[in-house]
């Protein structure tokens, strides 16, 4: 019985491996054509726009990154499109920022007043994940974090949480539990994590794919 | 207030480390390297103007500019269109019968900085320039290459 399972299983992962890789292939291709595209050349006529047009995208995908189930990085995946490998250390610090505006939200902002801004804002799903939150015990909250992750794997998640937190937020179709500002806004509820070393977790935490673009380039 | 602390702490590390993160890793682009020579402030151009046929050397597109030079002064007048640069001081030396001049001119509005170097011989000037801006998160810089003839007196229309 097991083999078969085997059997079914291995030309299964064969053929999911296949459409990532096609799913990459095609998505870098995406990204050249929408560069070529949009022609974007910085001259001395439009420089002042493009600095204008890039400190407005920095700051919205600041604020959406930081809000539950918002799609934020689509804009930091736009911008990087836009202007290449250059704008990525200032993509890596926005999402820093991100990360840690959605971590004081949920560390200092009152429960009840969170969810109330976040209903007052149409953020309904957002507001729900906070309201779920807000009755469990700051062991029950971390669990929550990191739903979907064996029972096995809690005691070790929460004996090392920062690294737990680090795996949660690059961990592929987090956006179910609300994305990196939802996850964030969780990890500033619970109250188990320190600001400082929630900090070092995520100047690491998040590094990986800005970094990446910005020394190998978008034709990775 | 112990909150407001906490905010404060953590607001002013992420800024903090920001900061530092992109001053490493924005690398800086060198304007234009200038020969080194006996550089004076002589005037020998004034009262010129070149008509100058350029070219943005990384991107192909065709440029053309008036570059003017009076009392000591140097501008172009394609630039004064994006930025108010005004009236910049330019240098000289002379090698073997040629003038060699530069000039580097700065945006007073935006961080902009034009480094000129040319050559001018008889009634034709060749020039190299660089535009580089210095913006907190990144430069960007232009360059291009260019030759230019000396319009008659009359011609000029700054």
């Amino acid at each position: 019985m097991q083999m078969k399972s085997q059997a079914l299983t291995l030309p299964a992962l064969t053929l999911r491996f296949c459409i990532l890789i096609a799913f990459i292939v095609l998505a870098t291709w995406g990204v050249h054509m929408i560069r070529e595209a949009l022609d974007l050349q910085i001259r001395p006529d439009n420089e002042q726009q493009v600095h204008k047009a890039i400190m407005l995208g920095a700051v919205a995908y600041i604020s959406l990154l930081a809000i539950p189930f918002v799609p934020g990085a689509e804009i930091g995946i736009a911008l990087l499109s836009g202007f290449g490998a250059a704008i990525a250390p200032l993509i890596y610090v926005c999402t820093i920022a991100a990360m840690m505006l959605a971590f004081m939200i949920g560390r200092f902002l009152p429960t009840a007043a969170l969810e109330r801004l976040l209903r007052d804002l149409r953020l309904r799903r957002a507001a729900d994940l906070v309201a779920r939150a807000a009755p469990l015990s700051k062991d029950d909250r971390i669990a929550m974090l990191l739903e979907g992750q064996s029972k096995r794997f809690l005691p070790l998640a929460l004996r090392y949480r920062y690294v737990a937190l680090a795996i949660a937020l690059n961990t592929p179709g987090n956006s179910i539990i609300g994305g990196g500002g939802g996850i964030m806004i969780l990890a500033g509820l619970s109250e188990i994590f320190s600001p400082m070393l929630t900090f070092v977790t995520i100047i690491i935490a998040v590094s990986p794919v800005p970094l990446a673009v910005f020394y190998f380039g978008l034709g990775l | 207030m112990t909150h407001i602390l906490h905010i404060a702490a953590i607001t002013f590390a992420t800024f903090g480390t920001g900061a530092a993160t992109l001053s490493v890793m924005n690398e800086d682009i060198p304007d234009l390297a200038i020969p080194e020579g006996n550089w004076a402030t002589t005037g020998a151009l004034d009262g010129m103007t070149f008509q100058v046929s350029g070219k943005d050397v990384d991107r192909g597109a065709e440029l053309t500019d008036e570059i003017v030079f009076r009392d000591g002064t140097f501008q172009s007048t394609d630039c004064e269109q994006y930025c108010n640069f005004g009236w910049s001081d330019y240098q000289t030396k002379e090698v073997d019968g040629v003038i060699h001049f530069t000039a580097t001119t700065i945006c007073p509005d935006a961080p902009h900085t034009v480094v000129w170097y040319g050559t001018v011989s008889g009634g034709t000037a060749s020039i190299d320039v660089t535009w580089t801006t210095r913006r907190w998160y990144w430069t960007n810089q232009m360059r291009i290459q260019g030759t230019g003839t000396a319009l008659p007196s009359a011609a000029v229309t700054s």
